[in-house]
């Protein structure tokens, strides 16, 4: 049977033109996207955590920083933060930690066997914990409350129930608690 | 259907694809190109496009970097 359409109802020229045109308008699209993400990404200083760094997973409990007394929240001498856990095979240890508002926060944290993950919601936190390794990632909490953090890496059998939390507080409200205090949020 | 019996497909008479439109009819609504499929098209990539744009500029960069 014949085409009802055959080639050449629309004139080749026509064809030719709404491809390019539609090629432009996708290239100019990819264009504008590739500036902003290295505009923002030079001026911002984005970039991932890229943080190596090799630590025995078999001495974590007995010397450097990861010993249990060094764990929880530390204020450095500039006023940042300094947050230290490790995961474990089903729970972030300490299970809690609290951190001031408005104050630069980095995590520094490391697996006592397996792979873990760390997310934390409402940043762009989200790193893999594998063990042997230091995973360093910063941020900046501007508002109270309660972060949840799960892992996000099957780690095992328990894995539905491994979670954390990060309890941002007010700066003043932090800096009147002791040490332990940092490590605790109380039971709920 | 009946094992052996000869089959003949029906997908090819002109009743199922023959466009109900003349040729002629059909030179003269694509005589300045598919317009109505641009129109459709560029919509659907736009509302993508502000989406890209909204969640970058709206989520991900307010989140700060973590590096």
């Amino acid at each position: 049977m014949a085409n009802p359409l055959p080639d050449g109802v629309v004139p080749e020229e026509v064809v030719v033109r709404t491809e390019r045109r539609w090629v432009l308008i996708m290239a100019t699209m990819l264009a504008v996207m590739m500036l902003v993400i290295v505009v923002t990404g030079v001026s911002g200083a984005l970039h991932p955590a890229s943080n190596v760094e090799v630590i025995d997973s078999r001495t974590l409990h007995l010397e450097g920083e990861f010993v249990e007394s060094n764990l929880g929240t530390a204020i450095e001498p500039d006023g940042s933060a300094t947050v230290r856990l490790i995961a474990v095979q089903y729970d972030f240890v300490p299970h809690c930690v609290q951190v001031p508002v408005n104050t630069p926060v980095k995590f520094r944290i490391t697996s006592a066997d397996v792979v873990h993950g760390f997310l934390l919601p409402d940043t762009n936190i989200n790193t893999m914990v594998v063990p042997g390794f230091v995973a360093e990632v910063r941020t900046r909490f501007t508002k109270t409350g309660d972060y949840e953090m799960p892992c996000h890496e099957f780690c095992g059998l328990g894995h539905h129930a491994m979670w954390t939390r990060v309890s941002v507080v007010p700066a003043e409200q932090f800096s009147g608690m002791g040490v332990l205090e940092r490590r605790r949020c109380g039971v709920r | 259907m009946i094992v052996g019996e000869t089959h003949e497909s029906a997908s090819d008479k002109p009743e199922h694809v023959a466009a109900p439109i003349a040729p002629s009819e059909a030179a003269e609504a694509l005589k300045n190109g598919p317009v109505g499929a641009f129109v459709v098209s560029a919509i659907a990539v736009g509302l993508l496009f502000i989406g890209w744009m909204a969640f970058y500029f709206f989520l991900f960069i307010p989140r700060g970097p973590i590096g």
